[in-house]
């Protein structure tokens, strides 16, 4: 396993610390609290993904997650019958027979019309929202990010009363990967309205790696885009990366208890390779 | 008095004019929209006959409606050709919307946008697949902002250079316009 803790300064590396304290291996899987998996770019149906798949089984006997979000590339070459068997039904076989839920996120690989697939939870819509105990979830498609959408994710966003806040999609506003890279208009249009409505967590894929991002304007940014892909050591070593990890493939667990939300995110080996604890502010 | 009676020649004449600018921007605009309008029409009318097609666990069934949508519209616009919805008219009239979304405020955003988002090099023909194995490049949200408003049966999607209007439930080529990124 390799964690890389790429060119953090000492004392930034110390702030860090201080805000997301690390615990313990495992979640604390408080009572009634929310748990949910998150995975991303991982519709290749290569050995990796089942790999990955199976990890995600154990630790759901563990952590009892009811839900998972899928950061987009869901499916990748193609979504014939066939393709949704092998890179979709047949890995996540045990969890879907165990009534784990699957809220899809549309990446660049993704057939738009992956909506109307059940599985998928999408209700038929490109960008939507759903409510699990005191969180409500944006699922956002940031293919085709129009005015219309905006509109509609500031309309919910301010909406909510939710205590948490979470959007996800698949290309992410901040990273320090190596192909691709931050898509910066993106950001232009949507931070501002994440700050305005509360968002507190940002999800995303497309890069073939894991980050955590330093946080920005007090929103925590992930990059989870290896959950069946991988670019090995696409990693740029930045002091805006709080975590990274680009030598294999992982998924995160995520809690909501209270005011906390805990994140682990655990390799094909089945080893934590990052974890920590964001307080909700105020708002 | 002489000066008022000029004033008011001048603004007779002006009223018998060329239409200003902005309204013959908006008249093309509006042409665009029409021709839009004729091919939701023809697609609510075969999804009518089709049915529309709902939430399922079938793959298979997502599949057959997209091939069926697909067929039925290719078969309807038999005589498509380039060009048809952009008119050449309304190609200049894109190129120009499209440079001013590309003015230097937010170029560089749109510019990085486009080169971050997994850019796809394809020749696409109007009433042909968009091919299922190649991903789709993010449309900038800055550019959408600046383009006439679609309906959500239809979506600008960018090739290359080329801007295409892509339906998506059909995964058909509607149209393209030619080299208008560089």
């Amino acid at each position: 396993m390799t964690v890389r803790q790429a060119g953090v300064p000492l004392a930034a590396l110390a702030c860090l610390l201080a805000a997301v304290p690390s615990v313990a291996d495992d979640l604390p899987l408080k009572s009634g609290s929310t748990r949910f998996a998150v995975i991303g770019d991982m519709g290749t149906g290569d050995k990796p993904q089942y790999e990955i798949a199976a990890v995600m089984e154990e630790y759901r006997r563990k952590a009892s997650f009811d839900f998972v979000l899928t950061l987009g590339d869901n499916i990748y070459g193609g979504s014939s019958p066939a393709d949704m068997k092998k890179k979709f039904e047949d890995p996540y076989k045990p969890l879907l027979d165990a009534g784990v839920k699957f809220y899809a996120s549309l990446g660049n690989h993704d057939s738009p019309n992956e909506r109307f697939y059940k599985p998928f939870n999408m209700g038929e819509k490109r960008y939507y929202s759903f409510r699990k105990g005191n969180a409500e979830f944006f699922a956002l498609d940031s293919n085709y990010m129009t005015p219309e959408q905006l509109a509609w994710l500031d309309k919910a966003l301010h909406d909510s009363d939710a205590r948490w806040k979470i959007c996800y999609f698949h290309h992410p506003l901040y990273s320090d990967a190596r192909f691709h890279g931050p898509d910066t208009d993106l950001r232009a249009r949507l931070e501002p309205i994440f700050q305005a409505g509360g968002v507190r967590v940002v999800l995303s894929g497309h890069e073939h790696v894991y980050e955590r991002v330093q946080p920005h304007n007090g929103i925590y940014y992930f990059v989870l885009g290896n959950s069946g892909e991988l670019r090995d050591h696409d990693l740029k070593r930045s002091p805006d990366i709080a975590k990274g990890f680009d030598t294999d493939r992982d998924f995160m667990l995520m809690e909501i208890a209270g005011d906390e939300l805990y994140f682990q995110t655990i390799s094909r080996r089945g080893e934590t390779v990052d974890s920590g604890v964001i307080a909700r502010t105020q708002k | 008095m002489k000066t008022a009676a000029a004033i008011l020649i001048a603004g007779v004449m002006a009223a018998h004019a060329d239409p200003p600018a902005v309204n013959r921007d908006a008249a093309i605009v509006n042409e665009f929209e029409t021709r839009i309008d004729t091919y939701l029409k023809l697609r609510q009318e075969i999804e009518a006959q089709m049915g529309h097609l709902k939430t399922t666990p079938s793959e298979e069934k997502i599949a057959h409606s997209e091939r069926d949508l697909r067929h039925k519209l290719r078969e309807a616009r038999a005589g498509a050709r380039e060009g048809d919805i952009f008119t050449p008219q309304i190609s200049m009239e894109f190129r120009r919307l499209i440079g001013l979304a590309m003015q230097p405020a937010d170029a560089t955003h749109i510019k990085q946008s486009l080169r971050r988002s997994e850019p796809v090099q394809l020749h696409l023909k109007v009433n042909e697949k968009y091919p299922e194995s190649m991903p789709l490049q993010t449309t900038p949200p800055t550019l959408l902002e600046n383009l006439p408003k679609l309906p959500p049966e239809i979506e600008y999607r960018i090739t290359g250079r080329d801007l295409v209007l892509l339906d998506a439930k059909a995964n058909l080529i509607v149209d393209v316009l030619r080299g208008v990124f560089s």
